[in-house]
């Protein structure tokens, strides 16, 4: 059978088998490997197989790699390339991107379809290569990066014939959107803005010309059902946060829809782009929860029916059920442990209790923007049935200010200084949690912020990494640490698992990163050390053991 | 060296601003620039980007990577986007959480960058409409870079269409056509070698630069290709306001 589609069940299969095809697995986004010969009886004999060195240290190595029929696929935050055997880590071929003179650099993964590697740059190019030798095919300009300062740093998702990306940079003033290209041509098929144009439906939700530099970038890797042939993904928030006045319809209802599309979940036709449904889950997010991230497509039994549903967490660590054929609220629930921006959610999604943030005055917000949880993404296993996430408990202090939009340049009306919650001793956790009933079934603490992805296995494990440099294996049902492992560099990447000629590996990327959240940690935490790097690690079971 | 030489002529300059009004600048533009988003933090003291406080910054280098950032990371150079009286107000400020008590950067570092040419209002009308954002890829700065801004997929223009209808009819003797495959595209041939033919595919409204095997492709002179199909969303009005934006900036 093959990954991404409806099993024997009629349940959607979002599991991964030999290969690794999608950035979050499959293209149902649950980081989730079919493969048990790795298990919670065996996983102590774990041993490194290879090792590989990218040779860029900019900012690490933060992307998943891909794996197809025995390649891996990886790319560094300066667009270098690399194809791998998987089984071994040679040297196939590898790709260089010329330097570019842009900040910020960071690269999600590459996508592989049609006999290609798809890749994004800082520059705001979207760049096709041949699988079998790394030569470049085609490469098109998404956008002026010189005028909207915006680039790309997410994993493009490959649908059918189309390669489909977003921007990043959804604090600045500009007008977010996503475009499918084709994957043979390069040519564009459709664009969707996240902000309706003048005459379209929701642009009455911004004020004056707001909605010209409204944000709102999708700057993550979204999902597709092929069944319903919907390609799902989460929005960014309104620019500017912090500072509402200059966007906001005056007298508007702040409860629902809001600035539309930013802050949601969508649905749009795989084809055409046309928006199917949508989903606010932070009507005027003031807060920079911002709801870009992964959206996993699972069916599950919800009050004795079975439901589609699409899984969404943003920043917030609020985290919605929606049924993904109608885009209809199921269930919702909140994560973090210290939370002030709001003092509750009722049952139908609606904010109680919000903390705004006000003008020239400096108040205290949790949790930050540097979120409950970033990009880094959850992983579900279908056989537990849980959700497994990295959650940081930090607050940040937020003095607003009401800067005017100037097309490209930032637009984060607020000065925030990070900070930590009081009268704690550890500072995150990783937790497994039923999106069901909306119920935190086990939880480990730990001292710092973590910042990997997760991934699970039906070995019944859960894998992920720390920034002092631990790679360590939890059991999926109780949280027990089994395993672990000092890779030498803190981890802000994702692992994956992926088999060759019968044999189970797990991959890690490694190298902490210096900028945002690795700066905060940083100044948060002075005694402890968190290393840079950019070095895949691949473990396996010894001969013999397997 | 260049440090040390640049603090020198640093100390030789007066600064004619009153330093404490300097200073309150330099703090707005921080908390307005430097502290937001996942940056330095409010007082530069913790953030997303380093620490700032008593770091041992002098003017000359704080001048320096504010007014150029730093490759490869985050920090953009403010140079060109901050005018420069706020630079120096926020080097300044900068320099003084780092316990220089007189900062004086009036001269450090780069100049300021060049002034832009400066445009009257039509034309400064017809430059937002060239690299109108609005219009996706439907935009003059798909294909044309002007003035920093803009895609160089054509050739630099040297020329100005005397009017709209000139510019909707004018015949590009560089677009001929490819036939690869069952693939038949107008296309701008950039190289065409025994190894490789790179071109630009101009089928769709965004240019895809393409590299093709020679013998996968075949090029004739000549195109159905016309200028009209790409500038579709100006109206000639608009139009005639950009051609007064490009009398003013393009060097024949």
């Amino acid at each position: 059978m093959l990954p991404g589609v409806y099993g024997q069940t009629g349940a959607a299969d979002g599991a991964t088998g030999a290969d690794w095809p999608h950035y979050g697995g499959t293209q149902l986004s649950w980081r989730y490997s079919a493969l048990s010969q790795v298990n919670t009886a065996n996983v102590k004999a774990l041993i490194p197989i290879w090792i590989f060195q990218t040779g860029d240290y900019a900012e690490n190595l933060q992307a998943t790699p891909i794996v197809v029929d025995g390649v891996m696929y990886i790319i560094t935050p300066r667009a270098q390339v690399f194809a791998l055997d998987a089984a071994t880590g040679r040297l196939i071929w590898q790709y260089r991107y010329p330097p570019v003179q842009a900040g910020n650099l960071r690269n999600s993964g590459v996508a592989v379809s049609d006999g290609k590697v798809f890749f994004g740059t800082r520059d705001n190019y979207l760049v096709a290569l041949d699988q079998m030798t790394g030569r470049e095919l085609w490469k098109t300009n998404v956008d002026d990066q010189k005028q909207c300062q915006c680039g790309i740093s997410a994993a493009p998702l490959v649908v059918k014939d189309k390669v489909i990306v977003g921007g990043n940079g959804g604090d600045r003033a500009e007008r977010g959107y996503l475009t499918a290209f084709y994957a043979k041509t390069g040519r564009v098929a459709w664009r969707w803005y996240v902000i309706p144009g003048p005459g379209e439906r929701g642009n009455e939700t911004w004020k004056g010309d707001s909605w010209k530099y409204g944000g709102g970038n999708p700057w993550m890797t979204g999902s597709f059902d092929a069944a319903l042939n919907l390609v799902y993904w989460g929005t960014g928030n309104a620019a500017a946060d912090f500072y509402d006045a200059d966007r906001i319809i005056a007298g508007a209802d702040k409860g629902k829809d809001v600035n539309l599309y930013t802050a949601s979940v969508v649905a749009l036709d795989a084809d055409t782009g046309k928006l199917r449904w949508h989903y606010q889950e932070v009507p005027d997010d003031n807060w920079d929860y911002d709801s870009a991230y992964e959206t996993i497509l699972m069916d599950r039994q919800i009050r004795g029916r079975m439901r589609q549903t699409v899984v969404h967490m943003n920043k917030s660590g609020l985290t919605v059920v929606l049924d993904r054929v109608t885009g209809e609220l199921l269930s919702v629930f909140s994560i973090p442990e210290v939370r002030n921006w709001i003092t509750g959610v009722t049952e139908d999604g609606k904010l109680v209790g919000r903390n705004e943030p006000k003008l020239g005055k400096t108040d205290t917000f949790c949790p930050s923007v540097y979120g409950a949880k970033s990009w880094n993404s959850m992983a579900y296993s279908p056989r537990t049935g849980f959700l497994y996430t990295p959650t940081n408990e930090l607050c940040n202090d937020a003095t607003a200010n009401d800067t005017k939009p100037v097309e490209g340049r930032a637009m984060m009306n607020a000065a925030l200084t990070p900070k930590l919650p009081p009268n704690r001793t550890t500072y995150s956790h990783v937790d497994a949690w039923d999106p069901v009933t909306g119920r935190r079934v086990w939880s480990v603490p730990y001292k710092y912020l973590l910042a990997a992805s997760m991934l699970a296995t039906a070995g019944d494990l859960v894998f992920t990494g720390d920034p002092e440099g631990n790679f360590f294996a939890l059991n999926a049902r109780t949280g027990d640490k089994l395993w672990s492992y000092q890779t030498g560099a803190g981890h802000r990447g994702s692992a994956i698992s992926y088999s060759v000629n019968g044999r189970q590996y797990i991959a890690t990327p490694t190298g902490w990163q210096a900028s945002i959240l690795g700066g905060v940690a940083a100044g948060l935490f002075p005694e402890a050390s968190f290393r840079l790097g950019s070095t895949l690690l691949v473990f396996a079971l010894p001969e013999g053991a397997k | 060296m260049t440090r040390t030489l640049l603090l020198i002529a640093a100390g030789a300059v007066s600064f004619g601003q009153n330093l404490p009004d300097v200073l309150k600048q330099g703090e707005k533009v921080f908390a307005e620039t430097c502290a937001t988003g996942y940056c330095h933090g409010l007082r530069g003291t913790t953030g997303g980007a380093p620490r700032l406080v008593g770091r041992g910054f002098d003017p000359a280098f704080i001048n320096n990577i504010v007014t150029r950032g730093v490759p490869g990371t985050a920090m953009p150079g403010f140079g060109e986007s901050l005018p420069r009286p706020d630079v120096i107000a926020v080097v300044s400020y900068v320099a003084s959480l780092n316990g220089v008590a007189n900062p004086n950067i009036g001269a450090a570092g780069s100049a300021p960058a060049a002034p832009e040419i400066a445009l009257s209002p039509g034309a400064a009308r017809g430059r937002d409409l060239f690299s109108d954002a609005t219009r996706g890829f439907a935009r003059c700065s798909t294909c044309h870079e002007l003035n920093r801004i803009g895609i160089s997929v054509a050739t630099p223009i040297t020329q100005v269409p005397a009017s709209a209808s000139a510019a909707r009819s004018l015949v590009t003797p560089h677009v001929s056509t490819a036939t690869a495959g069952s693939e038949i595209m107008p296309v701008l041939v950039l190289s065409n070698t025994t190894r490789s033919v790179l071109l630009y595919d101009l089928t769709a409204s965004n240019p895809v630069l393409r590299t093709l095997e020679p013998l996968s492709v075949k090029i004739a002179e000549g195109s159905p290709w016309r200028h009209a199909s790409v500038i579709g969303s100006y109206s000639d009005a608009e139009l005639d306001t950009i051609l007064m934006y490009l009398r003013e900036v393009v060097k024949p």
